[in-house]
């Protein structure tokens, strides 16, 4: 079991999605519990891929074939998976912010954090501060997700916080765009910054931990 | 305008990107283009409406000018869409693809704060209202598969008659005559293979169908090569630029081995009859971090990289220290302090910009076209600052 999980996860890495559906299918005939799949297949494959990015030696293409892998892999579980346990590793609302109508950056942050077992409520894109309050008033939502590509559109992450805060929510706040910083995030209390959709992970990690 | 005027404007840029004209700074306009509506944001905060246009930008700033060659329709900068301004944006925020011709406008719905229409360019957007001259939203895109592409290739032909200014000769003659540095428009490998298939698919499409990608690619070859050799033969061209902008605040979209497979040898064949033509100053626009691609594109023989964003982790002064003189730089001057504050500015520009233009081949500009959040004044302070480097007085108040 132990070859075939390690299997699952090699192909993962690889983006062979349909060696993927093929061994998952296999594991489940093997009787293999299905949140092992999950958990010691796919995840680490995504993961190892996530560590090849940061090391430099893949890049978006291989992370967008490897999740797809992935996701094909968990539709094959899905069905086993309905009655199981499957841990949530956190709600995340995400939107790039008013008046910035990019989205290719936020939804590759989606894609990688639902990829690594988050739940992501995706606001689209030129998103006002009162329908980022909407989507966090009354649910569990652990992090608020921005992005913005102009310095002319960052100056509206502010005021989503502000926003949020007068609201009396208090959900983590992450940030991430082309002219975002660390120091942007720290000056306006965000308490998240990613340069990319693989730190992001990271981050988002950090985040709900903490 | 600048000082050592009298050398002809063609030479003189020339002379700049071979690394001559020690210590000075050239100030050339097509690297301090701006956002659509930066003149009129700055006009409504009290500038002199004289920046409204873009020979009265010019003229304001005291900039020489360096002729992009958008008459010829062969890259996303284009003359033909300019004049419809009503509608969707004149092109350079909304890239439009070399295609002739290219798609009507039809607007599919509306609400009040965005429209949903057909581009030029065949793609469905989403527009902002309220900020039309930004980038849509890109809700659907032309090319999908092999069948959509075999119909939009169609329009990717060099010969097209309408890809070409309509008094071809009369053309020549002016642009010939005029002593303005030109540069040639190219499409590149990337840049426009996104604009027609979306971003995502496209990085699919690089493990799904590769054979696809180098067909579009082959394509774009065809009509660059295509219209270059009837622009080399006929115009007096000092540059050619690529539009590609294949990277994002890490480094590149693609690997560096995808960059080497699929596109070296494609560049290599425009740069070798380019090189043939005596064209070797080959300028190529991508946003992000480029650290990687640099050294690609100088195999293939480009050697002018712009903007050189600093958020994205360029710095032209280290870039300058391990490539020495084969790499011309433009841009680099960091946005962010524009918009800070003339002490920003001023510890931005004298942090780079002496020890740049005194090992050459430098051209400092705004690190992307100039948006509207750069304040009018610091702007004016930043253009100052460059000409005080050259002895030249301030620009009049």
């Amino acid at each position: 079991m132990a070859d075939l999980l390690k299997s699952i996860a090699q192909n993962v890495q690889k983006g062979d999605d349909k060696q993927v559906v093929e061994l998952v299918s296999k594991a489940l005939k093997s009787k293999t519990a299905p949140l092992d799949i999950l958990e010691k297949g796919l995840v680490p494959g995504i993961q190892a891929l996530g560590k090849c990015f940061k090391e430099g030696t893949a890049y978006l293409p291989e992370v967008l074939i490897a999740t797809r892998a992935m996701n094909r892999g968990v539709e094959v579980l899905k069905p086993q998976l309905a009655n199981v346990d499957v841990p949530n590793k956190g709600n995340v609302v995400i939107g790039t912010v008013e008046g910035d109508m990019h989205d290719i950056g936020k939804n590759l942050v989606k894609l990688m954090l639902e990829s690594n077992g988050f739940k992501v409520d995706d606001l689209g894109a030129d998103v006002t501060p009162d329908v980022f309050v909407s989507a966090v008033k009354g649910r569990k939502v652990d992090i608020v997700a921005m992005s913005a590509l102009l310095t002319m559109t960052m100056t509206a992450m502010p005021k989503v916080i502000d926003a949020l805060k007068k609201a009396g929510l208090k959900p983590k706040v992450m940030i991430g765009g082309a002219p975002i910083t660390r120091e942007f995030a720290d000056q306006i209390g965000a308490e998240g910054f990613a340069e990319d959709c693989v730190t992001a992970v990271d981050e988002a990690t950090r985040l709900v931990k903490g | 305008m600048e000082k050592k005027a009298s050398m002809p404007n063609r030479e003189r840029f020339v002379a700049f990107c071979r690394g001559e004209r020690l210590g000075e700074v050239p100030l050339f306009d097509w690297f301090y283009r701006y956002w659509a509506d930066t003149p009129s944001e700055w006009v409504k905060r009290g500038a002199p409406k004289e920046i409204s246009t873009g020979k009265g930008f010019r003229e304001y700033f005291q900039l020489s000018h360096l002729h992009g060659l958008e008459e010829v329709v062969s890259e996303i900068n284009r003359a033909d869409l300019k004049a419809d301004t009503t509608v969707q944006g004149p092109g350079l925020y909304h890239p439009t693809p070399p295609i002739v011709p290219v798609f009507p406008i039809r607007v599919i719905k509306e609400d009040e704060r965005h429209r949903v229409e057909t581009a030029y360019s065949g793609a469905v957007v989403e527009v902002s209202k309220e900020f039309p001259w930004r980038m849509p939203k890109y809700l659907e895109y032309p090319v999908k598969d092999w069948a959509t592409w075999k119909e939009y290739k169609k329009r990717l032909d060099p010969y097209t008659a309408e890809r070409w200014p309509k008094d071809w000769w009369r053309f020549v003659e002016k642009r010939n005559s005029e002593d303005a540095p030109t540069m040639m428009l190219m499409a590149g490998f990337f840049g426009v293979l996104r604009e027609w298939t979306g971003m995502e698919r496209l990085l699919y499409m690089f493990y799904d169908d590769p054979k696809l990608v180098e067909d579009m690619m082959d394509q774009v070859l065809y009509l660059i090569l295509g219209a270059a050799r009837r622009v080399l033969h006929d115009l007096r061209i000092e540059a050619v630029r690529f539009w590609e902008d294949m990277a994002y605040r890490t480094g590149p979209l693609i690997s560096p081995d995808m960059v080497r497979k699929f596109m070296a040898p494609r560049y290599k064949q425009v740069t070798d009859f380019l090189h043939s033509h005596g064209i070797d100053i080959i300028h190529i626009d991508s946003d992000g971090n480029v650290n990687e691609l640099i050294p690609i594109w100088l195999e293939c023989g480009i050697n002018f990289p712009w903007p050189l964003e600093v958020a994205a982790g360029n710095d032209a002064v280290a870039l300058r220290k391990k490539y020495g003189k084969n790499l011309i730089m433009a841009g680099n001057i960091d946005k962010r302090a524009l918009i800070e504050s003339k002490e920003a500015t001023y510890k931005e520009v004298t942090s780079k910009v002496p020890y740049l233009v005194k090992t050459g081949g430098f051209f400092p500009g705004c690190d992307h076209v100039i948006p509207p959040d750069v304040p009018f004044e610091n702007y004016k302070y930043l253009i100052n600052l460059l000409r005080e480097i050259n002895g030249m007085e301030k620009l009049p108040e």
